[in-house]
């Protein structure tokens, strides 16, 4: 009889081969379509099932265990899995619909409630797995191919974009002309230089910062390092002697000074070991197993390591210099407070050891790291543990029935028993109020929660002094960490978070938002493996996802009425307004100097974050963000058309090639494709004829109405005492364009 | 305010690239928008998760709580309420239950036992503010009002923390001081001085018509849904920005010290001036896991300053009677202390509603000695003593109820965002 189980268990594996996808490096769904995959495994597996159902789960010691969607093959196991599990029979029924509604002693209760879209599939699944026809559940998705129509972004203004986006700065004429030609390659070999640029590390950072977090700490920098292990070095900088300064605010201002610099270096350092890891091209990995963290002469001191190494440092007085270093075991003002370590060293660990990280995600006798539980999963295998929560029939009374819901209830214990261990992990990270980061627990880990570990692996006793480590070399191997790795790099280019599954099945077209979803996630899924493949080199994610269809994709060669195909393509285009910082950088690369506004004052109204309250940006404009729009157009061209004229033709941006008082239509028009494209990155010749039209009609209307000042307003003089001559209105013209150009989308969204 | 659909769609921009088929208007607007009259929509968030039973859901019993028992529990109208006068410290301006139920109770409707459902911050902040548990794509109650009431004001939703979806379709505006909307009300002067115009009137004209034009044209052309969401927003950005020049006036001159007069003040200077429709206020920190009665202590007198200011400032301008106000947190505390004095999170909580249009001097649902929600008749918002046969009233059956107060549920962006709700279950009658 057992061998008989075998054999028909292989069978149904063979099939199940059979259906599998003939795209073998796409780890996603996207490509492959069937009953099981589009409703079974999408809707009810992928879910529900599997948050319990493998490995690690709060299942894993039944006899239905599911892989990953990163996993090779997962597609054919599950769906034998699930095969397997819908054949089996008890008093003549479904032992698979009898478990999902909480029947024959489910550990995970009612999951599905009968007669519900996803029983009914369920229901669909068992009878063709046991010989029925196809019902009325078969579905007909669209499966046309899900970039057709939509056309790409050509490779010259997709190199501006990515000039701009990631060095701040125009393609150089050398560019241009490279990828006009046609050359293969052209476009990598551009990037694999623009990728050694130091913007382009300043901008990694920002990136990553949005997604880190780490400035935002609820405490003076210099306070992430411990009075109980860094008391004599932290506040160095009140030590500092400036005596020689006589003015007394002088004096005092120099001190302030130097405590923000020593502060703001401070600050720095999580970033700098991203810059450090992708600069030298090193294995991305490094994130979360660097054994190293990176300081600069300011924050040395702090540490007490600078005489130790000043001498590595090119100036000492560079506050943003930074040099990897391994720090020693900790040192406390007690022998009790000494950190252990077999080695000697701070066991780093990337990021997630380093003072700023475990600051900014404090723990709390209450949530117990699970915070920081919380922002690991999010931050390197992407997960939000937080996000969709299941729903349960009356949370409270659960809450009261169990002396231990995390450990007990089903419905607490799915994510508790993945949360708990990792929290576990933290122990010896359990400075609480905000003092520091290092404090062993005394009375050891808690015993109403899961006992330290990963994933169903416990944690060795003598590995307890490097936990974090050892969560990192874990990390690193989970073909998770790849994929949110890639997503995090999708987000910095695009300024949204990947896709997410649609989780309620009933709602409008919810078969167009999971298509999006898989084809997505297909390619973040590619991606990804070739990233672990090559060793984890982030540039390669930046150049991959830079020539992707979905960077790329710009607009519709024809109007897509069906609305199921438009949700399908709801979130395709890159169409990112732009951060106040990159307006910023937009407006220095084009104009030689940024505007100045957007990086204090109005950059929290104009969707700005500062990562400690506000930590998410803004992606549509509100009225007021309308207002500095205009008001930063107005200005913009009020400080820079008269200024650009005054300068000899060869060393202008805007108008290289005339004067302001010039009438030639056919100059004037050449002009204007000139702004367009400088400002804009095209010029369509329907828009510079509509420019055109806007530049004639002013001097037509001013020239009608008779009198107007002869000189330009004193606010947009190069030098204000100067009067600026414009007799025939000319220059307000040009001014006119400019702005009326600043305004456009085309200059304020990626 | 009068509305034509096609206006709407264009200036809102979402609309015209949904999914669900909106007609495509055949021209953007030219004119700064209308003000809006009203009604106007506070909602009032206690991030972090309040303790009921120290403000509107009164325990005496069981050691639920240990500043009053339960023949301390006071009451005005039909409105039971914990006392804490006594335990609010006085220099903190917060204002207790005493003062606050004495004032607005015959306004109150008060609705105990609602079902979070789960008891986690993030996924419980969602459920609350939008009625949707399962996704991340719905509105907040305040972005939909706003997306449907006033799309064409420049700050039609604002929002200061908690959980402020927008499902995309309309945008949020932060305003961290007002004194900032007084810099940008004139963007197109030099300073901001209405007599320094960077560009004299025709020539301004000529720019708008320009931009007019080119959104005109783009109207017709075959676009992702993306790009024509975005460029309809951004249009609608700049033009409804003019309108900002209306809040100048009201102004105040000095600035409350409280975090949410603060807010208030720059929600109320936008009701009035006709440039939003909805405010999304929070204050934080009622996650008391330790020392709950401390904290709390704190914190509802402090929200409960907040709402009378903004309900005082309200009258001053002349706008109370278009004010609708909802008091909410994303989850309740446990019936017992843990052991550093603390509560941890409970899935059965209380909302408070006050406005015009609202039944106040109401109490709807209730929750027992052990703080579980008691069903009740969706139809006669009666108790339902049979626990098998009543509704557990959960934040869906809130929201759905919300939108026909609001008179939006047949909007084209009510009926994107849909509730699935039995007709049996819906609270007729909740609001009065």
């Amino acid at each position: 009889m057992k061998v008989l189980r075998i054999l028909f268990f292989l069978y149904l594996v063979s099939i199940a081969r059979s259906e599998e996808p003939k795209h073998p490096d796409r780890a996603g769904i996207a490509g492959s379509s069937d009953f099981f995959t589009d409703e079974v495994w999408v809707k009810i597996g992928a879910s529900k099932c599997i948050k319990c159902h493998k490995a690690g789960g709060d299942a894993e010691d039944s006899k239905f265990v599911l892989w990953g969607s990163t996993r090779d093959g997962f597609l054919a196991h599950n769906r034998a899995a699930f095969t397997k599990l819908a054949t089996a029979r008890k008093d003549g029924q479904s032992r698979m619909l009898l478990k999902v509604v909480g029947k024959l002693d489910h550990g995970g209760e009612d999951v599905l409630k009968p007669g519900s879209t996803r029983y009914r599939i369920l229901e669909e699944f068992v009878r063709r797995a046991n010989g029925g026809v196809p019902g009325k559940l078969d579905t007909a998705a669209n499966r046309e191919p899900f970039f057709d129509g939509v056309t790409m972004l050509d490779d010259r203004r997709l190199l501006r974009r990515l000039t701009l986006s990631l060095a701040a700065r125009l393609p150089t004429p050398e560019e241009n002309s490279a990828v006009e030609g046609g050359a293969i390659g052209a476009l990598g070999r551009i990037l694999d230089k623009l990728m050694t640029e130091e913007a382009f590390y300043d901008r990694l950072a920002e990136g990553f910062n949005d997604i880190f977090l780490t400035p935002g700490i609820d405490d003076v920098a210099e306070n992430v390092l411990s009075y109980e292990h860094f008391d004599k070095t932290r506040h160095w900088y009140q030590n500092r002697d400036f005596s020689h300064i006589k003015d007394d605010q002088k004096r005092k201002e120099a001190g302030w000074e130097l405590a923000r610099h020593y502060r703001e270096s401070m600050k720095r350092e999580p970033m700098e070991l991203v810059k450090n890891i992708v600069r030298n091209g090193r294995p991305f990995t490094e994130i979360i197993t660097a054994d190293y963290i990176m300081v600069s002469p300011y924050t040395a001191r702090g540490y007490g390591i600078f005489e130790a190494n000043k001498k590595r440092f090119k100036n000492i007085d560079n506050r943003f210099e930074y040099v990897p270093v391994k720090l020693k075991a900790l040192t406390g003002r007690s022998e009790k407070t000494n950190q252990e370590s077999a080695t000697g060293f701070y066991p780093h660990a990337g990021i997630l050891t380093t003072f700023q990280y475990l600051k900014r995600y404090p723990t709390t006798e209450t949530n117990r790291n699970r915070l920081r539980v919380r922002m690991y999963y999010q931050h390197f295998l992407g997960i939000d543990i937080m996000q969709l929560a299941p729903r349960v029939n009356d949370a409270a009374a659960i809450s009261a029935k169990y002396e231990i819901p995390t450990m007990q209830a089903a419905n607490c214990v799915i994510c508790h028993k993945s949360m708990d261990p990792v929290a576990g992990l933290f122990q010896d990270y359990y400075a609480l109020d905000g003092k520091g980061v290092h404090k062993l627990r005394k009375e050891g880990w808690f015993k109403d929660m899961f006992s330290p570990g990963h994933e169903g692996e416990a944690l060795p006793e003598d590995e307890r002094w490097r936990a974090l480590q050892w969560l990192g070399e874990r990390t690193v191997k989970d073909p998770r960490f790849a994929v949110a790795m890639v997503e995090h790099v999708w987000y910095i280019l695009t300024g949204r978070k990947a896709l997410r599954p649609p989780e309620d099945i009933d709602a409008p077209f919810y078969a167009a938002r999971q298509r999006s979803y898989s084809e997505q996630r297909g390619e973040i899924e590619c991606i990804a493996r070739r990233f672990a493949a090559a060793g984890f080199n982030l540039k390669n994610v930046f150049k991959e996802l830079a020539v992707s269809k979905f960077y790329r994709a710009d607009g519709l060669a024809t109007a897509a009425v069906n609305p199921a195909r438009m949700a399908e393509l709801d979130d395709l285009g890159l169409v990112r307004l732009l951060a106040p910082e990159q307006l910023e950088r937009k407006l220095k690369a084009i104009f030689g100097r940024e505007w100045g506004r957007l990086d204090d004052q109005f950059k929290i109204l104009y969707g700005g974050i500062d990562t400690k309250e506000v930590t998410e940006r803004i992606a549509n404009p509100s009225g007021a963000m309308g207002a500095i729009q205009r008001m930063m157009a107005n200005e913009i061209a009020c400080r820079n058309v008269v200024l650009d004229f005054s300068r000899k033709p060869a060393e202008r941006r805007l108008f290289p090639g005339i004067e302001s008082d010039e009438k030639d239509e056919g100059q004037i028009r050449i002009a204007l494709a000139h702004l367009h494209e400088h400002i804009l990155g095209h010029a369509d010749q329907t828009e510079v004829d509509r420019s055109y039209a806007l530049f004639d009609g002013i001097i037509r209307e001013a020239k009608e109405l008779g009198k107007f000042e002869p000189v330009e307003i004193y606010s947009c003089r190069v030098a204000r005492e100067i009067p600026v001559n414009d007799p025939h209105y000319t220059l307000r013209a040009w001014r006119a364009v400019v702005t009326y150009l600043l305004r456009q989308h085309d200059f304020l969204y990626e | 305010m009068r509305r034509d659909f096609l206006k709407l769609c264009g200036l809102a921009g979402l609309g015209v690239a949904s999914p669900i088929g909106f007609p495509t208007p055949a021209r953007a607007a030219t004119r700064e928008p209308e003000a809006y009259d009203g009604p106007y929509y506070a909602v009032f968030n206690a991030a972090g998760g309040w303790d009921t039973t120290y403000l509107m859901d009164p325990k005496g019993v069981n050691e639920t709580n240990r500043l009053y028992k339960q023949g301390d529990i006071l009451t005005e109208g039909n409105i039971n309420f914990a006392p804490n006068a006594a335990h609010i410290d006085k220099a903190k301006k917060g204002m207790s239950n005493e003062s606050f139920f004495k004032r607005y109770a015959s306004d109150l409707l008060v609705l105990n036992g609602l079902d979070y459902s789960v008891n986690n911050h993030s996924p419980c902040s969602r459920y609350m503010a939008t009625g949707k548990l399962d996704s991340l794509a719905y509105p907040t109650f305040a972005a939909l009002v706003a997306a449907c009431r006033g799309p064409e004001c420049p700050l039609a939703f604002l929002t200061f923390g908690n959980y402020s979806a927008t499902g995309n379709i309309v945008p949020m505006a932060r305003v961290p001081y007002l004194p900032t909307l007084g810099q940008i009300a004139n963007a197109d002067c030099v300073g901001g001085n209405v007599s320094s115009p960077y560009h004299e009137n025709f020539v301004s004209d000529r720019i708008e018509a320009a931009l007019k034009g080119q959104t005109d044209a783009r109207i017709t052309q075959a676009r992702l849904p993306r790009v024509e969401r975005s460029q309809s927003m951004l249009y609608s950005a700049q033009l409804s920005a003019k309108a900002l020049q209306r809040v100048t006036p009201f102004i105040p001159k000095d600035t409350p010290k409280e975090r949410l007069a603060q807010q208030a003040e720059i929600a109320l200077a936008s009701f009035k001036a006709g440039v939003c429709v909805s405010a999304n206020l929070s204050i934080g920190q009622f996650d008391s896991h330790a020392n709950n009665d401390r904290d709390q202590m704190n914190l509802i007198p402090e929200l409960l300053a907040g709402v009378d200011h903004t309900l005082r400032r309200a009258e001053e301008l002349g706008i109370r009677d278009k004010l609708v106000i909802v008091m909410q947190s994303e989850m309740a505390r446990t019936p017992n202390y843990n052991k550093g004095n603390g509560k941890d999170h409970w899935s059965i909580g209380s909302t408070m509603f006050l406005g015009p249009g609202i039944g106040g001097n109401r109490v709807v649902g209730k929750t027992d000695d052990g703080q579980f929600l008691i069903p009740i008749d969706a139809k006669t918002l009666a108790l339902e003593e049979d626990t098998e046969k009543g509704l557990r009233v959960r934040p869906e059956h809130i929201h759905q109820a919300l939108r026909e107060f609001a008179g939006i549920t047949g909007h084209p962006f009510s009926e994107k965002f849909p509730f699935v709700i039995p007709e049996a279950e819906r609270l007729a009658g909740l609001f009065g």
